[in-house]
């Protein structure tokens, strides 16, 4: 995978990432967070919003609009493979705040997807079942794995 | 002559940069929100390739 992405930070653990957009809106600062999830199946969450400024908190109700949507994206997949080079190659969760914000979701990794498909299995959630991630697709929720 | 001693936060992994000053958000209402909802949606529907329902 080869795509243009942001600087981007990680804590000693490996588990918290951060990075900064940058445009019309100014520069803002994004997290993306890897958690352990056990249950049935191990797999890990992937969290990622802003800071809220007020509260320091990790929120992704916020809609930044910084028009730089892929940028963004490709970095967020660059720091799953920081991750997965740490911790090796597990599910990894995500799911918008809002069916509008995964929509979001599906739009960038269609936009992405000849470069994103080289590294990662893609699995979106629709009708019930996982299936293998198409282009045009709605999904609820998605699973990423790195080949 | 003072000798300033400045101490580096930062060194590199791979693509990323390491600093130690980051803060977890582990612990972060909205991260805990979204790691039981996933919880739920994986023990209920399984992982890619499952066969659960």
């Amino acid at each position: 995978m080869n795509l243009k992405h942001y600087s981007y930070f990680t804590s000693n653990d490996f588990k918290d990432y951060e990075f900064y957009s940058e445009g019309p809106k100014g520069r803002i600062k994004k997290v993306v967070l890897f958690t352990r999830v056990l249950g049935e199946s191990t797999f890990y969450n992937l969290a990622f919003g802003d800071i809220d400024p007020d509260t320091g908190l990790l929120d992704d109700t916020v809609v930044t609009d910084n028009d730089d949507r892929d940028l963004v994206l490709a970095t967020v997949a660059n720091t799953i493979n920081t991750f997965c080079d740490r911790y090796g190659n597990h599910f990894i969760y995500a799911e918008g705040s809002t069916p509008a914000r995964t929509r979001l979701y599906q739009i960038s990794i269609s936009a992405l997807w000849e470069q994103i498909s080289l590294d990662f299995d893609v699995y979106g959630f629709n009708d019930g079942e996982w299936r293998n991630f198409q282009k045009n697709v709605n999904y609820e929720a998605f699973f990423v794995k790195r080949k | 002559m003072p000798v300033i001693k400045k101490e580096v936060n930062e060194t590199q992994y791979g693509g990323a940069i390491i600093d130690r000053n980051i803060k977890s958000h582990a612990s972060d209402p909205f991260v805990l929100k979204k790691v039981e909802k996933a919880k739920q949606m994986v023990d209920k529907f399984g992982l890619p390739g499952d066969k659960k329902k």
